[in-house]
């Protein structure tokens, strides 16, 4: 304990502590964390909290719409489809399938493309050459293009368009990752830390890893967002779910037919697009300037 | 008594890649021979760019030389393991705002260098740690928390703690005093010249103020574009300056006697 403790401060706010009580100041972004969290949430028990089984048809209510506009039915509260299946219950799963893919993709991304980045800055020679090389070969490439590229050599399938879209995103990753761990690389901690005879893992624990959470959070954000928009594109472009499956991108597709007999079916699919990328884009960057507030003190 | 450091031919080539297809060297520092004796301490000043910072970091293994040894105690400096090599000799860097790192405690931070070089326990690390808080004048209050927290004083006793928390036989220092103001600065140098007393340990140390040289200085190198151009006693060098470089640089420091 504090042998004089003339501020009379309970104890000592770690970097993180203190990044987060700054954060708490911010409501706007409060705000979009508990969005963020309740989309989670939702992506997680989605099979529980859906009023209906999304393939059921209720062909007594065919095209219905949301129930506060005149002719709805209380029992859809967002409409049924042409086949009668209830939307609130299709856009719940699509939050599912598009939501929970960009998660998963982004999480198989950073671990992934952060072994790959922190190998690659902290060898030397031609391994991290023909790397460095290649990489750059593959960031020319658009990644629609790739993911495009690879779903039609894996074949259409959520899974397969998954694992595209992460493929086209890893480059990028790994370059963020790069460029920013060789930045740090640099500063003269990490130089003294090493003269000390520190090993790599320990390097990148202490030393780089706590000092680089800024880039970190851009690029990890980046992804998201990429990766939410390019599942919905190969999903509109009917390349990801096939059939009973719907993720957004395919929901907008299957009604774009009935938009002016119906344009709730695109309408909401498509504000729960923006909504996802919306909330998580001010929850990060509310983050983000957080953590830059933060090192600035 | 035996020699604490000797250095013989040492010599830097950068590979010279101005023109296409020819190859060759640059000869940028070298060759470059002294000796330093225990308890001493040598200062090596020169205009910038003549390379003493390059032969600090070269001493301190940051760079590797191109050819030519370092000795420490007789033995040669590329015989020794990285473990024995920090043991003797340590770097106070330039600023300690940049050679902390930001997101440690200063507890961590001290206890790095004995975690991977020495076998002590954890209890062992925390006595070394207050024995050498106690060396430089800080609490063990400091412990908890971030450098950003300190003021520049107390950073550069942290930093200086985390040089002598090993008890090297060397310690180097790059312009350490530069970027502290006047009062501030002659803390931190009788600090240093305090542990100096206490625990016998010689100081390498590159400097621009050619009085603070004097002051805390026996030996004094100085170079020109890569050269050792006098390397001698420090009052000799201050009262007799042999080369054109050395009374330059004596010269424009004339202000500061006038003040």
């Amino acid at each position: 304990m504090l042998i004089n403790n003339e501020f009379n401060e309970e104890k000592i706010q770690s970097p993180l502590q203190y990044t987060w009580s700054i954060f708490k100041r911010n409501s706007l972004a409060i705000t979009a964390m508990w969005g963020s969290l309740i989309l989670i949430l939702i992506t997680l028990f989605a099979d529980y909290i859906v009023p209906y089984a999304p393939s059921t048809q209720y062909v007594k209510h065919l095209l219905l719409p949301p129930y506060w506009v005149e002719g709805g039915n209380s029992a859809h509260i967002l409409g049924t489809d042409d086949l009668g299946r209830d939307s609130l219950a299709r856009l719940i799963q699509g939050i599912q399938l598009t939501l929970g893919g960009a998660l998963a993709i982004t999480i198989a991304v950073s671990i992934l493309g952060s072994v790959i980045g922190a190998t690659a800055a902290l060898t030397k020679g031609l391994k991290a050459s023909i790397l460095h090389h290649l990489l750059d070969a593959l960031l020319i490439i658009p990644t629609l293009l790739t993911a495009l590229i690879l779903i039609v050599m894996f074949g259409p399938s959520y899974e397969n368009s998954l694992i595209a879209v992460s493929l086209s995103l890893l480059p990028q990753f790994i370059r963020g990752i790069y460029i920013s761990i060789e930045n740090e690389l640099n500063k003269q901690y990490i130089i003294s830390l090493r003269l000390d005879g520190a090993t790599n893992v320990r390097l990148l624990r202490f030393g780089i890893f706590p000092n680089i959470l800024e880039p970190i959070i851009t690029l990890l954000n980046r992804i998201f967002t990429m990766a939410i928009l390019e599942i919905s594109t190969l999903g509109f472009l009917g390349f990801g779910t096939q059939f009973l499956d719907v993720e957004l991108g395919a929901l907008i597709a299957s009604s774009i037919v009935l938009i002016y007999s119906s344009p709730w079916l695109v309408f909401f699919p498509g504000l729960a697009i923006f909504i996802i990328i919306l909330v998580f884009n001010i929850f990060t960057e509310g983050l983000r300037h957080a953590v830059i507030e933060g090192e600035d003190l | 008594m035996q020699t604490l450091l000797s250095v013989s031919n040492l010599c830097k080539n950068y590979k010279r890649s101005a023109r296409f297809l020819s190859s060759g060297f640059r000869q940028a520092l070298g060759p470059l021979s002294f000796t330093l004796e225990r308890g001493q301490t040598l200062c090596v000043v020169g205009e910038s760019g003549s390379g003493k910072s390059t032969l600090v970091q070269m001493i301190a293994g940051l760079i590797s030389p191109s050819s030519g040894e370092i000795y420490i105690k007789g033995e040669a400096l590329s015989s020794l393991s990285q473990q024995e090599r920090c043991k003797s000799i340590r770097m106070i860097f330039q600023d300690p705002s940049d050679s902390l790192n930001p997101k440690a405690t200063i507890g961590r931070i001290l206890a790095a260098p004995l975690e991977l070089n020495t076998n002590f326990s954890t209890i062992e690390i925390d006595e070394q740690i207050h024995e050498t808080l106690n060396l430089v004048g800080l609490l063990p209050d400091y412990l908890d928390f971030y450098p950003n927290m300190l003021s520049s004083v107390q950073q550069h006793k942290v930093a200086l703690a985390r040089a002598m928390i090993l008890n090297p036989d060397i310690i180097i220092a790059d312009e350490i005093l530069a970027t502290l103001d006047i009062s501030l600065r002659f803390k931190i140098v009788n600090l240093l010249l305090d542990i100096q007393e206490k625990r016998g340990t010689s100081y390498i140390f590159v400097a621009h103020n050619m009085n603070l040289v004097r002051h805390m200085s026996d030996q004094t190198i100085v170079m020109h574009n890569g050269l050792i151009v006098e390397n001698n006693r420090t009052e000799e060098i201050f009262n007799r300056p042999q080369a054109a470089s050395t009374k330059h640089l004596l010269q424009s420091h004339q202000p500061d006697y006038r003040k």
